[in-house]
């Protein structure tokens, strides 16, 4: 495990230097604005599950593109130690201060995890990870695809 | 009995976050950021306690072929061996609607493979292995598993050959099931410790297959991408 | 209600220390189908509750293996166990219940258990 000192990190410093594009996104606005959050959905169902059902599929994708959990601190290991910085790599130390940055300026109002997703979508649209275009389009092909039993 | 019947209330509804955490992930997969089956493995961690009793009993099974015989006929006198007693370990001593005491154990072949789902609730044999998963649990797992099996294992990471037949187990009435994989290759003269490793909930269930080196017991599974983020 | 004292336990008091559905066993009578049977779900009313999905019905299926014996679960239901039925496992051809299946995957199967009332020989 590496040991993190935090007075040795100047996290934000780093952070703010890159210069998150934190602007809204579109497609994320109007899931912010239309989406149904678990609370509403548990309650409504009598479910008393606090989590939605995706809720570990999502932080397996956060672990998953963090490269594994031994080894997502690369901002924290001494300049000379680190890897290349590479914007296809989300370190979770990274993604975790940028989605403290962009729940601040526009996720504030949304629960926990539907946050935690949110700004995870708009890293990696912001990183060029994936495109707001293509999300969208992903979305439709899923949709689709979840409601195909409902015709019938 | 019969108040007790009533299925356990769940969210009919498919939300717009749960469609976009789909999204993320798919589009990460297709971009080759991660596979489906690291995804598949992730989760798998995260959802399992401790060492299964049902991968005892199918890596005796794997040693033993008068075992396997005994598992694939009577599963509940089977479980007695890996100490699962089903009628007497429950706090009933007879069982409850979610848990009736007739396991079966469906056995694989090289050309037939089993998935376990239940389409009306979630009825999963937790003596033998534990809580649910999460997706297990889902509309979304539940409705399409029975109709585009080869779709939904896909996602899981796990294509099955053409000619190899698929058996969706739908686990509708008193029998909770189990998969025996296939003993995969590369294990010959293995303990049963380290077989029962590599049955990993997932295979079990029958989303995933055994493999030397992928177990329950990895501290965080890594496994290479196509395309792997940062580099 | 015309039991005057309705033994609320006696379904535990059955099953404790036997199992269910093993308690039953014995009570169905003789079995109407056999291992190989080709058989129908039939498509019956269900009122209140059934555990036979409606993707089965009206399907035919081979009979894989005589289960155990139990009463159905639209008895079980309403706590009525006194007629008890032999449940069977039956396969369908993939094709057999959904049409769109793909040809390229004729011979996916699916497996479920239903009890004698909705099975009827073909």
């Amino acid at each position: 495990m590496i040991d993190i000192n935090p007075d040795k990190l100047e996290l934000d410093k780093e952070m703010d230097a890159r210069g998150l594009d934190a602007s809204p996104i579109s497609l994320l606005e109007k899931i912010k604005r239309e989406g149904r959050v678990w609370d509403d959905l548990s309650e409504q169902y009598g479910v008393d599950n606090p989590d939605p059902p995706w809720r570990i599929a999502l932080e397996c994708t956060c672990d998953a593109l963090a490269n594994g959990y031994m080894s997502p601190f690369n901002i924290c290991k001494p300049v000379e130690e680190r890897e290349p910085v590479n914007d296809k790599k989300i370190d979770a130390v990274e993604r975790r201060w940028e989605e403290d940055k962009l729940v601040d300026e526009h996720y504030a109002e949304v629960p926990f995890p539907e946050r935690q997703l949110l700004a995870l979508a708009h890293s990696m649209i912001r990183r060029g990870l994936i495109n707001e275009d293509e999300l969208a389009e992903q979305m439709r092909v899923v949709d689709k695809r979840l409601h195909m039993a409902d015709k019938d | 009995m019969a108040e007790k019947h009533k299925a356990a209330p769940m969210v009919d509804e498919i939300s717009d976050f749960e469609v976009l955490e789909i999204a993320v992930r798919e589009l990460a997969i297709e971009k080759g950021l991660f596979t489906a089956e690291d995804h598949q493995q992730w989760s798998e961690y995260m959802e399992t306690v401790g060492p299964l009793p049902a991968a005892r009993l199918v890596a005796k099974a794997w040693l033993d072929p008068e075992y396997k015989k005994l598992a694939v006929t009577d599963g509940v006198k089977a479980s007695l061996e890996v100490g699962i007693d089903w009628i007497h370990d429950m706090p009933s001593h007879f069982g409850t609607p979610s848990d009736y005491c007739n396991l079966r154990v469906v056995a694989d072949t090289p050309k037939l493979k089993h998935v376990v789902v239940c389409t009306l609730c979630s009825c999963y044999p937790r003596p033998i292995l534990g809580q649910s998963p999460e997706w297990y649990r889902t509309p979304n797992y539940r409705r399409r598993i029975v109709r585009w099996p080869r779709q939904v294992l896909s996602e899981f990471g796990l294509v099955v050959p053409e000619d190899v037949e698929i058996r969706v187990e739908d686990s509708n009435q008193k029998s909770r099931f189990i998969v025996l994989p296939v003993r995969p290759e590369g294990t010959e003269g293995w303990t049963e410790d380290q077989l029962a490793e590599i049955v990993t909930r997932d295979c079990l269930i029958g989303v995933a297959v055994p493999k030397p080196g992928k177990t329950n017991v990895d501290k965080r599974p890594v496994h290479p991408a196509i395309n792997p983020v940062g580099h | 209600m015309s039991k005057t004292h309705y033994d609320r336990e006696h379904h535990i008091k059955k099953a404790t220390n036997v199992g269910d559905p093993q308690c039953f066993r014995g009570e169905a009578g003789p079995a109407k189908f056999k291992v190989g049977d080709r058989v129908r779900v039939k498509d019956l009313p269900s009122l209140f509750y059934s555990r036979t999905m409606f993707y089965t019905r009206g399907a035919e299926c081979t009979v894989a293996e005589l289960v155990y014996e139990s009463p159905p679960a639209e008895d079980e239901a309403w706590d009525n166990c006194e007629n008890p039925e032999w449940f069977y496992s039956v396969i369908f051809k993939q094709k057999d219940l959904w049409p769109e299946y793909p040809d390229a995957y004729a011979n996916d199967t699916l497996e479920t258990e239903l009890s004698e009332r909705w099975l009827e020989l073909v």
